[in-house]
Formats: C-alpha cells, structure tokens, sequence
C-alpha cells in the first residue's frame, strides 16, 4: 500500500531519439528548465533503460535502431511504459519515404501518444503524468498478486 | 587494452551515436566512432520534389539550428535566380537567426554544465533560454521547428508592440548573460574542469577542418562565415576568439557570442524600424545549380543543389559543421586524463548528431578508389 503511493511520485524516465530531428528531444530538455520543472512532479529523466519506467520514444525508427529498440524494452523493468513523442513516432511524418522501417508502435507496443511537430512541453509533462502513476499502480498490483499466488503454491 | 563503450543510450548524451574509448588505466588512449543511427535520407526523399517541400524538409535536417537551414536554402535559391529580397525581410532574417544561435549556445552551456555537474549553472541557461524561446514564439508563432523563411522573403512582418517586447526581454537576457558569464569565468571548480583539457591547436585545426566555436577558440576568427554574408557586413560584424583551444575556451567563446548576438539584433531592429515596404517579393525560379554559405551556431552550413525551371530539385547536397568537428574531436582525446574528461570534451564541441548523419564517402585522389567514411 505505502510502496504503491510513493511509486506514483516517483517515475523515472529514459528518452531514446531513434532518429528524429532533435526538436522533439530538446522540447523535453526545457521540461528540465525551471519553468516547467519536470522534477516537481517526481518524475526524473536518467536515460538509463535499466531503471526506467516510462519509455519516451521520439522520431522514426532507423534501421540500425530496429532491433536495438526491442533489446531497450525487454531491458526496461516490468511497468513497462511507452511515450511516442512527436509526428514522427506516430506515422514516421515527413520521412515516411526515407530509410526507416515504420513508425513506434510498429515495433514495440505503445501506451501514450502525443502529436505535434514538436509537441509543447507541457503537453509532453501531461501525457508521462496522465498515463505513469496509474499504469505503475496497476501493474504493482498485478506483482504483487503473482507474488502471492508464488507464495501459495509453496 | 580495455573498451569503455559510450552510448548509444547514455545519460550524457542527448542523441545516439556509439563512442569506444580505448583506455590503458584511466587514460584515454584512442577511440572509434561509431554512426548511422539517425540517417533517414533526407537529401534522397528531397530529390525530385518543389523546393516548396524541399524547404519544408530542409528544417527537419536538424531541430536545433532548424532556422539556419531554411534560410540558407532560400538564400541559395535566391542567389541562383538572382531575386531581390526586401530590406524588412533581410534584417528579420538577422533577428531571428541571432535568436537561434542565442538559444542554441545556451542548450550547448547547459549540457557542458551538466557534464561537469555544476548543475546550479546549468539551470540559470536553461532558465534564460525560456526567454529566447518565449520570444521566437512571437515572432514566428512556433517555438523550435519554425516554418518563417519562404524562397523571396519571410512569412510575417512585426509591429511595434513586438519590437519594444523584444527590446525589453533582450535587455534582461543580457543582465542574465553578464552574471551567467562572470560565474562561469570566475568560478573555483568550473575551470578546474575546462583548462588544459581537450586542446588543440592551429595546425590540427587546419589539418581536420574544425569550424564554428571550435575553430575560434584556436585563434582562427576567419572561420566565422559571417563575415562574408552581404546582411552581416552591413552591421559591422566582428567574431570573438580566443587562443588557448581547451575546453574552457570554447565555452567562454559561446557565451561571448551570445552577447555579440545580442548586440547585433539590437542593430538590426534599428535598420528595420528606419526601412519600409513589405516583407516578400514574387519570385520567378530559373534552373541551374548554385551554392550558398552560412554560419550555424555551429559552424558553417554549406548547400549545393542544382534545380529545374519549374523548381524541381534535381540534386542536393548538405555539409554540416559537425562532421569535421567530431573529426577534431580525435585529437583532443590526446589531453584527457580520464574518461569523464573525454566525455565532457565531447560535450564541448556541441555535436549536432541529426545534422551530422549524411551518407559520407572518401575518395582517394590518386588511386580513385572510394571507401565508406569511418573514423578508425
């Protein structure tokens, strides 16, 4: 109980450029910026996938980022959250024709979206705080009862 | 011998790219570069389309230096049909591209902070940059991917209350910039961390072709492009440069440019209040091929692209300033002590990596063979 309301202050977020242009990416550096102040929220960019709980995904995904884009998300622990930030994640935008094999969700399942060429940054800090707390909740709960049902079976 | 691999997720760094140090103990001996992770082929979807989406695509080259881009596109168009553009549009064209560079350098301050975990600093640039931001946003009606420069002019004009908005945010930017500068040179721990780390002198500038902020802090003030740029000798426009190569010097170098971009946007908001008239003429495109120059706030961005009458391109070639900087980055890995000292030089070049993945081919010139370009 007390560990499911602290986890909901506490989300820690890894972002992975996999080819966009850079707007989207530096949109979420001013989230860092004492204006929006992404940290009083509790959320905490780290960019390490092996601490992360929220994934945020911007720009088409490359060729050579194919395959390393799925050992990222078998790496990120179990609320495994995914943001596609931007036109580009979405529906790989102006690259469609490029060298890119297909936007976000055709890759690794995705949980958030948010569109715009780059999006604000507000509107990035509401969808990580729309979709984190509660999908982190949840999916405790789900731990917790498989733990359980370990336990029981002993 | 032991591999320190960096990246291509790492806390540093903003954008994916694969560094390899080689150490013996903490010493940096060698590295590898490894690229290609945001190459998406710009230049190949551009082929065959207007210039009308050429520019639109132009922009997405990178999402830092995103204005720069379109205007050197325009430019270079314009400077192929021979089209004259209104004396507004040019001067707002200055303004704005002086406000990317200003944000930009920022960004650039902040990361370098962050990398020698001052961090106090680094939230005093991130918190001016909001400004500048704030202030593109009146301008142009977008914060980062801008959409302002069109072949003949700029989209939008200005009115009054905007000019005396800008003047007055500009005013406070550059109290900012003289308490952000004061500390970063004064400080007891920043410099511990910048001087005599990552130098690199004339001749390897000259042998790697560095340029930009990288170049200047080696004493070689001509690199800057805007010295040949028709607008910018109006304004009288004189480079800052340093000589001693390091880290520190390039920083102190970005941050000096910051006031000279303050400075100049101050001169060309005169200009544009005395000239009149509108903002975009009509243009008639002529095909040929032609080339343009211009400074980014990382270097030069160089254009080359051959159209036909009806604006179609045929070809386009883009060189971006990072290419030759990451090159200069191999021989300042010669003065890291450690590998935390590699990573903060690299943050001190201010890599662009999405402007940067271009198909690059090196040609032998007396065998004619040609080889894919690696950096072992």
């Amino acid at each position: 109980m007390i560990k499911e309301f602290f986890r909901k202050r506490d989300i820690n977020v890894c972002v992975v450029n996999t080819g966009g242009c850079n707007g989207c990416d530096i949109e979420i550096v001013s989230c860092l910026a004492p204006r929006y102040d992404i940290e009083q929220y509790g959320i905490h960019v780290h960019n390490n996938p092996r601490e992360a709980d929220v994934l945020v995904v911007t720009g088409p995904v490359t060729l050579p980022w194919k395959n390393r884009l799925k050992e990222i998300y078998e790496k990120t622990p179990e609320p495994k959250i995914v943001v596609a930030v931007g036109a580009c994640a979405l529906s790989c935008g102006i690259f469609k024709e490029g060298h890119v094999c297909g936007p976000v969700d055709k890759i690794i399942p995705v949980d958030a979206k948010v569109p715009g060429c780059p999006p604000r940054p507000a509107e990035i800090l509401d969808a990580i705080l729309k979709i984190a707390p509660d999908a982190i909740a949840s999916k405790e709960k789900i731990l917790k009862k498989r733990k359980e049902g370990v336990k029981s079976t002993v | 011998m032991n591999v320190v691999p960096i990246g291509p997720i790492h806390p540093v760094l903003k954008e994916p790219i694969r560094i390899k140090l080689i150490v013996e103990g903490e010493n940096v001996v060698g590295s590898e570069l490894e690229m290609g992770y945001v190459h998406r082929g710009i230049e190949k979807i551009m082929e065959g389309k207007h210039y009308l989406k050429g520019i639109y695509l132009s922009e997405r080259v990178c999402g830092i230096c995103s204005y720069i881009h379109t205007q050197t596109f325009a430019e270079c168009i314009e400077h192929m049909s021979k089209i004259e553009v209104p004396d507004k549009a040019r001067y707002l064209r200055v303004v704005t591209a002086e406000l990317e560079r200003i944000h930009s350098h920022l960004i650039a301050a902040a990361v370098y902070d962050l990398s020698i975990e001052h961090e106090t600093l680094a939230m005093w640039c991130l918190n001016a940059r909001e400004h500048v931001m704030d202030l593109m946003e009146l301008i142009t009606g977008n914060r980062v991917n801008m959409g302002f420069n069109v072949v003949g002019g700029v989209r939008l004009d200005i009115n009054k209350e905007i000019i005396d908005k800008i003047y007055k945010k500009i005013n406070e930017l550059e109290d900012d910039m003289k308490n952000i500068l004061e500390v970063f040179e004064t400080g007891p721990l920043i410099n511990l961390r910048g001087e005599g780390i990552g130098v690199i002198g004339y001749r390897e500038i000259m042998k790697t072709r560095a340029v930009g902020p990288v170049a200047r802090a080696s004493a070689m003030p001509e690199s800057d492009w805007r010295l040949r740029h028709p607008t910018y000798k109006e304004l009288k426009f004189k480079p800052v440069w340093r000589d001693e190569g390091d880290n520190s010097a390039r920083m102190i170098v970005r941050h000096e440019e910051v006031m000279t971009s303050i400075n100049l946007i101050r001169k060309a908001l005169e200009l544009y209040e005395e000239s009149s008239g509108g903002v975009r003429v009509k243009v008639d495109i002529k095909g040929g091929s032609g080339e343009w120059k211009n400074e980014a706030p990382r270097g030069e961005v160089y254009y080359k692209m051959s159209l036909t009458d009806g604006g179609l391109i045929k070809r386009i070639m883009i060189r971006t300033p990072t290419v030759m900087n990451l090159e200069a980055y191999k021989y300042m890995l010669k003065t890291c002590p450690t590998v935390s000292d590699a990573v903060t030089t690299y943050t001190s070049i201010d890599p662009c990596v999405s402007c940067t993945e271009r198909t690059i081919v090196l040609k032998d010139k007396k065998t004619g063979k040609i080889k894919p370009y690696s950096f072992k």
